[in-house]
């Protein structure tokens, strides 16, 4: 393994130093890692990101660290040794992703970071991230709207070692404190899931039967919500979510959620793709290593426009 | 023997430079305290200093860069907007506005007033008066605040939301709220061009409401 490493290594710095006349030997190589394809978010990265990489003529090596760091050092290690030339990365936590980061940096492969930050700059080559307070701004300006600015609401949170968890719940009440009718009965966190949410949502509606909203860390969680207020018979309750999956889109056409909000995925994914074809071929950075990508808000207006992250024009 | 200062002199010199380094953590110390991060402050030390100065010195009148917005973003951008906005983000444009108010929905704690700028009836643009405010115009109409200058997009945001809380507190607390209606509006700010949205919402720095006609 180390050999083979050390061998690739060689041959990597020899074709570097051959320059770009050389033919491909692990050139053509681009790894894509992300968390787990259960849920369609990451999948939808990972998908977007191997069709660039092969509509620009790379192979693609398709992993996934499943949250978990030790993992995800194992997989660029993977990455580094088989000579990939770039990795697109959806990171496990943003401290400890460093480390890895710069290890294949010191290996001489540039990493493009999708998703999630790291707390460090100059160690990847990009940073692409959705502006998650920015899409938790809107949603909550809707969910106001919504709500005609007055009411009792609840708030559920995701996974708390997620970054973009606790941006999106300050994006929310960054919004929603400025109005001093609207009052939070309950706030806990799903964890992002589906069944938890549901069986949260069962309790919370008993100890506070006079809720008028609900707004959700993200769509699985709302998706949970929802059915459980479904089951009550509590169909006038205002649900909002986050991320604008499929599923959501159909709850909104069906009159039942309200209204979620979109991460560009797919299109972010791509973008880091390019941007890494660009660093392999031109020796380009990105003008700014760490780029916001704005979100959309979702609701019956323009759902039927939404399919797998990505809205139609 | 007359290597031995010469010897001596670099290793004085070696220290001074060694001495010289250990200030530059204690600097870096200082810029990267998070906890001090005070977006408010920030926004009132550049306010009067950088802000007005420079949305009053890019500023183009409502109806030309509006007009141009809608058939030309680019061109708009180029010369009303800020050039170092993120990739993908919509132009965000710096304007002055003069018209009457046609209406007023200051119900909304998110209030704003509709202002018709060429004297056909109808409102042109609606401003927002506040309290409660939309956005990161301001913010995102300099050319000066960047993204990557801070930790993460929660200090990035907080900074945007500063901006708004600044002119709500000097500017936007001191305007009229009662028979708004027929009162002429003079603003300077700034708006983000939005898709589907049917009037542009500008978020004023200066803001003046003329006395009842």
């Amino acid at each position: 393994m180390k050999l083979t490493r050390r061998m690739t290594l060689a041959a990597f710095a020899g074709m570097l130093a051959l320059g770009t006349a050389a033919p491909a030997y692990a050139a053509d190589l681009i790894a894509i890692i992300t968390p787990s394809h259960d849920n369609p978010f990451f999948k939808a990265e990972a998908v977007g990101a191997e069709a660039k990489a092969k509509e620009l003529g790379y192979e693609a090596l398709v992993l996934v660290h499943d949250d978990d760091a030790n993992k995800q050092s194992e997989l660029i290690d993977t990455a580094i040794g088989r000579g990939a030339k770039a990795i697109i990365l959806d990171n496990a936590g943003a401290d400890a992703t460093v480390a890895a980061v710069q290890k294949a940096k010191d290996a001489g492969v540039p990493s493009f970071l999708i998703d999630r930050e790291i707390n460090a700059t100059g160690v990847a080559v990009a940073q692409i991230v959705s502006n998650n307070y920015q899409g938790a701004q809107l949603g909550a300006q809707e969910f106001v709207k919504l709500m005609g600015e007055k009411g009792n609401f609840v708030e559920l949170v995701g996974k708390e070692s997620d970054t973009n968890a606790g941006i999106r719940s300050k994006g929310y009440h960054d919004v929603i404190d400025d109005y001093p009718d609207l009052k939070m009965v309950a706030q806990q966190s799903a964890n992002w899931s589906q069944t938890e949410a549901y069986s949260k949502m069962e309790s919370i509606l008993q100890a506070n039967p006079d809720i008028k909203g609900v707004i959700s860390g993200n769509d699985t969680m709302a998706m949970g919500a929802y059915a459980a207020l479904v089951a009550a018979n509590r169909k006038d309750v205002i649900v909002v979510g986050f991320d604008g999956s499929n599923d959501v889109r159909d709850s909104i056409t069906a009159g039942g959620i309200k209204a979620t909000v979109l991460q560009p995925a797919y299109a972010q994914a791509q973008m880091a793709v390019e941007q890494a074809n660009d660093f392999i071929k031109n020796k380009k950075s990105p003008a700014k290593e760490k780029q916001l990508m704005d979100c959309v808000l979702v609701n019956s207006e323009n759902a039927p426009k939404l399919e797998t992250f990505a809205l139609t024009n | 023997m007359l290597n031995k200062p010469t010897w001596s002199i670099l290793a004085v010199t070696v220290g001074i430079s060694l001495t010289a380094c250990k200030i530059l953590p204690t600097q870096s110390a200082d810029g990267g305290d998070a906890a001090a991060f005070n977006p408010d402050k920030m926004v009132e030390e550049i306010w009067a200093a950088k802000v007005v100065p420079y949305l009053q010195q890019k500023a183009g009148p409502f109806p030309e860069v509006h007009a141009l917005a809608k058939t030309d973003p680019a061109a708009a951008g180029a010369k009303y907007g800020n050039p170092n906005k993120q990739a993908n983000s919509p132009w965000t444009f710096t304007v002055r506005l003069e018209g009457e108010i046609v209406a007023a929905n200051t119900q909304s704690r998110a209030a704003t007033v509709d202002v018709d700028v060429d004297g056909d009836g109808k409102a042109d643009a609606r401003v927002q008066i506040g309290p409660a405010m939309r956005g990161t115009a301001l913010r995102d109409s300099l050319d000066f605040v960047q993204f990557n200058d801070f930790t993460n997009q929660i200090d990035f945001a907080q900074f945007g939301k500063a901006f708004n809380a600044y002119a709500g507190k000097t500017v936007l607390s001191k305007l009229p709220r009662d028979a708004l209606e027929g009162r002429t509006a003079k603003i300077l700010g700034a708006y983000t061009l939005e898709s589907g949205q049917d009037l542009p919402l500008v978020t004023p720095a200066e803001a003046e409401i003329g006395p009842k006609p």
